[in-house]
């Protein structure tokens, strides 16, 4: 295969790949606080789901989650699983995963918060809502970057276990061509490729980290 | 404030569960079959699960793992092809039917066929041991099990084996036999060590390396690895068995296995059948037989 | 009228009760100080004349209007609208000021007048300004708080909490957190504020300052008022545990 051909196949696995990528961080990270909230819900049976929700996003494999959110409704429902909902599956698979190691990771920041901000956020008339918008939120994603920059470098490399229901992204993809020309060259160029991605999260990461550190 | 979080969070979990269920919803009732030639043959047992029945069929769904060569991979442009998906177009062209090429990971094969994702595994798909499993068409490739050796290494017979580690690909027909009491348990049992690989890329690359020292494959993709790898590897005379390809469709799936049946006959006829063959250079293995 | 009335205010945490039946009243322009031993009640008094704690007993008035009550074992608040109105009649300055470290000086003063209470723009950072000036910090409107040193952040803090024009303000400690060699700064701000006949409470153990700041001290133990008065009352006073805590305060 040409080396030209081979990097078109894989340049398309990529976008893929990419598409995971941000499909997952747009919708797990908003995902993550509400699941946070419910974490953290005074109500006792509230918080016991969400707790026993994260504990199983966290305690089974990733991969296994993702099939049993594309066969499951097959075999729990009969229901068609063909056409789109193959992607829609590795998203929504991917979304609730890390929305589950983002809820803990937003839990403890907004857990390190001191009590200070909230009684002098009070005291000055701001509301439970405002309070936690404009006076909590800010200075936990500023505690948390960091720990979520570690999370989403993990995402970038875990995209490739979207394998696990036969969609074609980057990883994928190279496994064919090295099958097929016998070849180890598109595993070097996929790593490349994985190593250049994370060095941009990295990069951005760590611009937004600077931007935040105006105060500590 | 906490009950309009706790709300907003609850009616995101509904939209995602939602969201799950409404890609899952459509026509998601099995029709009842309508049995025309062989209604009182085998409607007993199956109640029927074919979607096609009522619709006029459009397209053919194969599922095939893409790192297969040579019945199923990527070429030199990035396409899939091979033995088996041409052979599948071929069905397809005389059906009018559309091909759809699914690459599949072949741990899942089974709940892909089940859940209708795929229309049938055509893919080098070893029937023996699995009878019973699919509904399978006429076996079109006979396919023995075999172990590939480094040329040097003086490995001559099974007996030379023992103690040695025997590398082979995971969820395959060869490690199917070498797991079965009736096939090749006992011979798997005198190896140092079983290795399981993901893929053939890499047990190539460690039988090269001397970290193992025998392979078990099909004979057809031995033979597919050793002429593009070059000197270096060889095919041990005694054979782990003998087995055969055929196409496996979801069981109770006669109607749409009766077609394809058929449409291979008829490729077998005009001689398209042979022509594949030779093109993936198969002609020694193939094995269908006219009817 | 009374600007802030406590009626019998009790609260207790767990098993231990903190405050057991204190009643105390301030009128317009009064400053009253707050002293007594570690423990004995003074700052959950003030927590519970913001409402930071709830009450188990007793009530609080704000001009009259009743803040907090007791219906049964719980304790009762007036619904959102008034509450809002309420709270804007105080101000409270911490102990560990409190600011928020992602604003800036200005915004920390700004943010509440012009977003809570909606007031104009450009009139909240005219006062803001003049507030600042008052108190020595005009250089600073653009820095952090952790730009600042600890006598400046309470500082800022005070500016922050008189932005919202509250009728009273409470000192929760104010120079506690400070190093000896800051509380002056303070201090002198707070003094400026007694000028400006501002009502205040303060909890305070800075005693020559209560002396000589306050019109009215409250000497607390052990979770009640032991003693009330003028600062020369209470100060000369022959009550054995204010002789006592009076002791401890000039062997340091």
């Amino acid at each position: 295969m040409e080396f030209s051909v081979m990097l078109g196949q894989l340049a398309e696995g990529m976008v893929k790949s990419i598409g995971i990528f941000a499909l997952t961080l747009l919708f797990s990270l908003p995902l993550g606080l509400l699941v946070s909230f419910g974490r953290m819900a005074k109500n006792r049976v509230i918080s016991t789901v969400f707790k026993i929700y994260i504990s199983i996003m966290r305690g089974t494999p990733l991969m296994l989650q993702l099939l049993v959110v594309f066969y499951g409704p097959f075999y729990l429902f009969g229901a068609n699983i063909g056409g789109m909902y193959r992607f829609i599956a590795i998203i929504l698979g991917f979304s609730l995963n890390y929305a589950a190691y983002f809820a803990e990771i937003y839990r403890s920041g907004i857990e390190s918060m001191p009590r200070g901000q909230y009684e002098a956020a009070k005291v000055l008339g701001y509301n439970g809502r405002q309070t936690f918008l404009k006076i909590i939120l800010p200075q936990v994603i500023k505690r948390i970057l960091p720990a979520v920059t570690n999370e989403v470098i993990t995402l970038v490399k875990d995209t490739s276990l979207a394998f696990a229901l036969a969609y074609m992204e980057m990883f994928t993809v190279a496994k064919q061509i090295a099958a097929a020309n016998t070849t180890f060259m598109p595993f070097v160029v996929a790593g490349v490729f994985y190593y250049v991605f994370n060095l941009l999260v990295a990069v951005v990461m760590e611009a937004i980290e600077k931007k935040l550190n105006y105060y500590h | 404030m906490k009950k309009k979080l706790i709300s907003m969070m609850l009616t995101a979990v509904m939209a995602f569960s939602l969201l799950a269920g409404c890609g899952a919803k459509e026509e998601a009732e099995p029709e009842a079959q309508e049995n025309t030639a062989q209604a009182d043959k085998e409607q007993a047992e199956e109640p029927a699960e074919q979607e096609e029945s009522s619709e006029e069929k459009t397209t053919f769904t194969v599922g095939f793992d893409a790192e297969y060569p040579p019945y199923g991979y990527m070429d030199e442009n990035g396409e899939y092809t091979g033995f088996d998906l041409e052979l599948a177009q071929a069905v397809c062209d005389l059906e009018g039917w559309e091909l759809v090429k699914t690459p599949i990971s072949w741990d899942s094969k089974d709940m892909e066929l089940e859940s209708g994702t795929i229309d049938c595994i055509w893919n080098g798909f070893t029937m023996n041991g699995r009878e019973d499993d699919y509904t399978w068409s006429d076996p079109y490739v006979d396919n023995s099990q075999v172990m590939v050796v480094a040329e040097n290494s003086g490995i001559e017979t099974f007996d030379d084996l023992a103690g040695k580690v025997v590398g082979v690909q995971a969820a395959s027909a060869a490690l199917q036999l070498l797991q079965d009491e009736e096939g090749q348990k006992a011979l798997a049992d005198t190896f140092g060590a079983l290795q399981e690989f993901a893929d053939y890329n890499s047990a190539f690359v460690e039988l090269q390396a001397g970290s193992v020292q025998a392979v078990a494959m099909d004979i057809g993709v031995a033979q597919y690895q050793i002429k593009t790898r070059g000197e270096g590897f060889k095919i041990m005379d005694e054979k782990l068995n003998s087995e055969k390809y055929a196409i496996g469709f979801k069981l109770g799936n006669e109607e749409l296995r009766d077609k394809v049946n058929a449409d291979l006959q008829t490729l077998l006829a005009d001689g398209t059948f042979d022509e594949l063959a030779e093109k993936y250079e198969l002609s020694d293995m193939v094995c269908l037989e006219a009817k | 009228m009374n600007l802030l009335e406590m009626n019998h205010i009790r609260k207790t945490f767990d098993d231990l009760e903190v405050i057991k039946d204190i009643s105390l009243s301030v009128k317009e322009g009064e400053i009253l100080s707050i002293i007594g031993p570690s423990g004995s009640g003074k700052s959950t008094l003030l927590r519970c004349a913001t409402m930071l704690e709830e009450i188990d007993g007793g009530e609080i008035l704000y001009m009259g209007e009743r803040a907090a009550w007791m219906e049964g074992k719980k304790a009762c608040h007036p619904g959102k609208a008034q509450m809002k109105r309420l709270q804007e009649y105080f101000g409270l300055v911490f102990q560990s000021f409190n600011l928020f470290p992602h604003y800036s000086v200005m915004k920390n003063l700004t943010d509440a007048p012009i977003n809570i209470q909606k007031r104009n723009k450009e009139e909240v950072y005219r006062e803001a300004r003049e507030l600042l000036a008052k108190m020595g910090l005009e250089d600073k409107e653009d820095a952090y708080p952790c730009q600042l040193s600890g006598g400046q952040c309470q500082r800022v803090a005070i500016a922050r909490a008189l932005a919202l024009n509250p009728k009273i303000m409470f000192f929760d400690e104010p120079t506690s957190a400070l190093d000896p060699e800051l509380t002056g700064e303070v201090l002198k701000v707070i003094r400026s504020l007694a000028d400006l006949h501002i009502t205040m409470v303060i909890v305070t153990h800075e005693m020559s300052f209560a002396r000589e700041i306050s019109d009215r001290v409250i000497f607390m133990d052990k979770g009640v008022v032991a003693l009330e008065g003028t600062p020369e009352e209470v100060f000369t006073s022959s009550h054995n545990r204010m002789q006592e805590f009076l002791g401890k305060f000039r062997q340091h």
